[in-house]
């Protein structure tokens, strides 16, 4: 279960490096390397009014909030869920409208038997994912994940599909 | 004859129960003593001071890109009474060179880790933080500062300590106590019969009994096991105990407990008890990193911490803090170049308004805690308290609540200080409350408006009406209402005819500025429309504890709500419709740091993200437009916010509530005793909400718009669809549902919107083009 969780988690991140690697900017803007100009804690929408066709947006976790995900990683995989969701709050309250910072938290609610949260915390970053396919995509699998967990296998599967109609395996 | 033998025995028996009397006497003297000695060994040996919980404030995060300036961090370290020293010696201090500040950290237990003392370098721009490193260059991702302990939960007795360990204390602290109270205390037995003689002749002379002569041991007897009645039987008894104390226990056992146990000063109902807190009390910072001036005035203090209090009598401080340097002068305990420099120093005592004391956050965190703790458990068991308390915004609220209620009292020549208000700030995204301000006395634990001062919430109510009947998808944001004069007939048979703020009739209008300008014709128009009931159920949905009355008058905000109340009402609007508990507390740790209880953040769904998309748009025009427009003036022009004024009837009660994207704030003002203020939501509430956040550097309100909504232009004054070369000052641009159909202004040519499929279109080729 744990290490389950915990190759979960670094989906989550991955998915984030993924969009990144996905987008058109060079790879020097990595998360592991974040230029000094661009504060590195705000995603990069990419236009800052909902234009009339909906943006495409990627989503990436800055260094701060990165790191803070690792070691909530390392939390979970020692078993400590209650410290993990402790580091994870310290990521939302530094990328509070960050949709991979949710979804991080609501794999953890997730394993720690809260799937009800898991799912609202879903549902929380589908929203502030809008226009990120890729975000759209985790979120959805955690949406589906915590239906599994409380039985509702018909709804899980259509979250399913709509995870892999966002992004084809 | 007879006599003498009658004489003889009578003497037998004096002498016989005189001696009996004497056995008696020294039996029971020495019953006595075994007592004394008994009790006061084993009431000292499992002695537990009673430790009241330690509330800590949220610790500041530091990380490339952080909101925070040079001056900021300068100001937290000055608030975490961090000192600056070139040397960089010990942790506590720090040293700034131009954009480049390095510190030395304090060893800091968080509320999930223990970190220990190090070093750290952060380079600050003008606006944020440019890197951080750790001592050996290497850059740090993240990282906090100490989180600044703001109080604690003490019991109605009043004692407040903070025990430290005998490794704790500074080696200079047992040298000066008893260079100062108690010469001989590594020899004597618990008295000082000289010292006793000594007293007891300037006794005599002055006819009453004065304090002196007392060995710390006895010091230590009297605060503990007696109160502090002066009279020779307890005298006699302290003494006993004390000789007590010696045989059973060691003089380093017998100092950390003096130490901890001693009195050293009053704060309203709180007693500083111990060096510890006298620490914290005097000068914001642990007993550890005093220096000798400052040590120096805590020993001063033993003899009279109200006669010598140095904020209330700095000289009488000042001379006795000297004459304590003297004394250990005399003794050889430091140097007399030490005791110069110490005696130049000023008393460096932090002032009462800075220091770390909020009573109506507090009140808060105590509340939040009854409904798991007993009382004894927080004022006994040591408990470690971490919170949300943000003592930047906390601050800032506070001082600006009360700058600008002066300038609106100055404004209506109003008797001075009567206005009042409070306060409630929090982070919307986590439902962390990160300030409360209860009302104008900072730092008065008096009536705390914040939580207890249920007023009628007036026009603040009115998103709650418009998002049931959005909900009905009946209407949208630029559906047209009619705001025309209202009759309804009630059931008692009275008629209720509410009229609008500015006594105006508007005719028909679109949602969004019916909301925007808070007409009460509109809105009625609409309450009914969608029923009241359901704008109850909505009300309670969002948060709020008791059912409101079920009138129509609800509509225009009959229903009593506390600024905490309504800040929890929007939270779930600030949150595209997700309710979350406000929470003031975040993690409770036992006195070893065990963790006991956390308060994780949780959502519930209560309202579809589109429908509160709507309505917060809709809101964003009542700053732009509306009842709010005159935020922009104090906002920066490029920051988005949203938000809703009330008054209530005869301008009793002042509101304004909102948010940006990093904080959502309810201010209220008004009289105690609900006279009119003369001011609107906008007129008062209005001022210290957009000042307060300014103030902060809040950042946008920037939720992007569900994809199942479409922006439309539409003219703010008739709702008409504007396209293309038609938009003008008057156009706004607004999410509404895609089968919307909206009349168009007429003599418009118009231009090509996108389609529903030729949006469609542009998204897969966005994706396919990735």
């Amino acid at each position: 279960m744990i290490v389950r969780i915990a190759i979960l988690l670094v989906v989550v991140v991955l998915a984030g490096c993924r969009s990144l690697l996905s987008s058109e900017r060079p790879p020097s803007a990595a998360v592991e390397t974040p230029t000094p100009t661009a504060p590195s804690a705000a995603p990069a929408p990419a236009a800052p009014v909902p234009a009339p066709t909906a943006p495409v947006r990627q989503f990436r976790l800055g260094s701060a909030a990165s790191a803070l995900v690792t070691q909530a990683h390392a939390r979970v995989a020692a078993g400590d869920y209650a410290a993990a969701t402790a580091t994870l709050e310290r990521a939302l309250r530094i990328e509070p409208e960050n949709p991979l910072v949710w979804i991080a938290l609501g794999r953890v609610q997730l394993a720690a038997g809260n799937a009800a949260q898991g799912d609202s915390m879903g549902h929380k970053a589908l929203g502030l994912g809008t226009g990120d396919p890729n975000a759209q995509s985790a979120a959805w699998h955690l949406i589906a994940d915590s239906l599994i967990a409380r039985g509702r296998n018909q709804e899980a599967s259509t979250a399913s599909a709509r995870a892999d109609a966002l992004v084809p395996h | 004859m007879a006599r003498r033998p009658r004489k003889i025995r009578r003497r037998r028996l004096l002498w016989g129960s005189a001696l009996g009397l004497l056995l008696l006497a020294i039996a029971g003297c020495a019953v006595y003593i075994y007592y004394i000695d008994r009790s006061v060994t084993l009431q000292f040996q499992g002695r537990r001071w009673t430790l009241p919980a330690q509330v800590y404030a949220a610790p500041l995060e530091l990380y490339a890109g952080a909101p925070l300036s040079m001056t900021d961090l300068v100001a937290e370290l000055a608030r975490l009474q961090y000192r600056m020293s070139a040397k960089l010696d010990r942790p506590g201090t720090f040293r700034r060179q131009d954009e480049r500040i390095d510190i030395a950290l304090r060893a800091t237990r968080f509320a999930d880790e223990m970190r220990p003392a190090q070093m750290l370098t952060i380079v600050a721009g003008a606006r944020s933080i440019e890197a951080l490193r750790d001592g050996s260059g290497h850059d740090i991702p993240v990282l906090r500062l100490d989180p600044l302990l703001i109080g604690s939960i003490f019991p109605t007795h009043g004692e407040d300590r903070i025990v430290v360990a005998p490794a704790d204390v500074p080696a200079l602290l047992p040298a000066a106590l008893k260079a100062v109270e108690d010469r001989k205390f590594d020899t004597h037995h618990g008295v000082d019969p000289e010292a006793v003689i000594r007293a007891l002749w300037v006794d005599l002379r002055s006819h009453q009994i004065a304090q002196g002569g007392s060995t710390l041991t006895q010091q230590l007897v009297k605060s503990y096991f007696l109160d502090s009645r002066q009279t020779m039987g307890r005298k006699l008894n302290e003494a006993l105990m004390a000789m007590a104390l010696e045989a059973h226990f060691s003089k380093s056992d017998l100092m950390n407990a003096y130490i901890n146990e001693i009195y050293l000063g009053q704060d309203g109902d709180r007693a500083v008890h111990g060096f510890g807190l006298a620490s914290q009390f005097y000068f914001g910072k642990p007993l550890g990193e005093l220096d000798l001036a400052e040590l120096s005035l805590l020993v001063a203090l033993v003899r009279g911490p109200s006669y010598y209090d140095p904020r209330h009598h700095p000289e009488r401080a000042l001379a006795r803090r000297n004459l304590v340097l003297k004394l250990m002068v005399d003794l050889k305990v430091i140097s007399p170049e030490d005791a110069a420099s110490a005696t130049s120093r000023p008393l460096g005592v932090t002032t009462r308004a800075a220091g770390a004391y909020y009573p109506s956050y507090l009140d808060f965190v105590r509340r939040t805690l009854r409904r798991d703790y007993a009382d004894s458990d927080l004022t006994q068991e040591g408990l470690k308290i971490y919170t949300s308390l943000e003592p930047r915004a906390q601050d800032e609220a506070e001082q600006t609540l009360d700058r600008e209620l002066a300038r609106l009292e100055r404004s209506r020549a109003a008797t001075t200080a009567s206005l009042d208000g409070a306060v409630v700030i929090t982070a919307p995204a986590s439902g962390d409350v990160i300030a409360i301000v209860g009302g104008r006395r900072i730092g008065y634990s008096g009536f705390n408006r914040a939580l207890d001062a249920a007023r009628p919430m007036g026009s603040v109510v009115k998103p709650f009406v418009y998002l049931t009947a959005l909900e009905t998808h009946r209407y949208t944001p630029a559906s047209i209402v009619q705001d025309a004069p209202v009759d309804i007939r009630m059931s008692n048979g009275t008629h209720w005819r509410p009229l609008n703020f500015t006594r105006q009739i508007y005719g028909p209008v679109p949602l969004v500025r019916a909301l925007a300008e808070s007409m009460n014709l509109a809105t009625v128009a609409v309450g009914m429309d969608v029923g009241v009931t359901h704008v109850a159920q909505t009300l309670q949905r969002f948060g709020l504890e008791r059912a409101p009355a079920q009138v129509p008058a609800l509509l225009l905000g009959a229903v009593n709500a506390t600024p905490l109340d309504v800040a929890q009402l929007y939270t779930g609007l600030a949150n595209g419709g997700y309710r979350m508990p406000l929470r003031a507390v975040r993690t409770v740790l036992s006195a070893s740091g065990a963790p006991l209880k956390a308060f994780p953040l949780q959502l519930t769904a209560i309202a579809d993200p589109e429908v509160v998309f709507e309505v917060d748009e809709m809101m964003q025009q009542v700053i732009e437009r509306g009842t709010g427009r005159a935020a922009r003036g104090v906002l920066p022009r490029d920051v988005v916010v949203v938000g809703k004024s009330g008054t209530t009837q005869d301008l009793r009660d002042s509101w304004f509530a909102g948010f940006s994207g990093s904080h959502l704030a309810v201010v209220w003002v008004g009289y105690d005793d609900n006279r009119p203020t003369g001011f609107t939501g906008a007129a008062a509430a209005l001022a210290i909400w957009s000042r307060v956040l300014a103030d902060l550097g809040t950042t946008s309100w920037s939720a992007a718009m569900p994809e199942s909504l479409n922006e439309v232009s539409i003219d703010y004054f008739t709702g008409l669809q504007i396209e293309g070369a038609c938009a003008n000052a008057d156009t706004i641009r607004i999410g509404v549902p895609p089968s919307t159909q909206l009349a168009k202004k007429p003599g418009c040519i118009a231009a090509a919107a996108p389609s529903p499929a030729g949006r469609l279109v542009e998204r897969l080729r966005a994706i396919i083009q990735q």
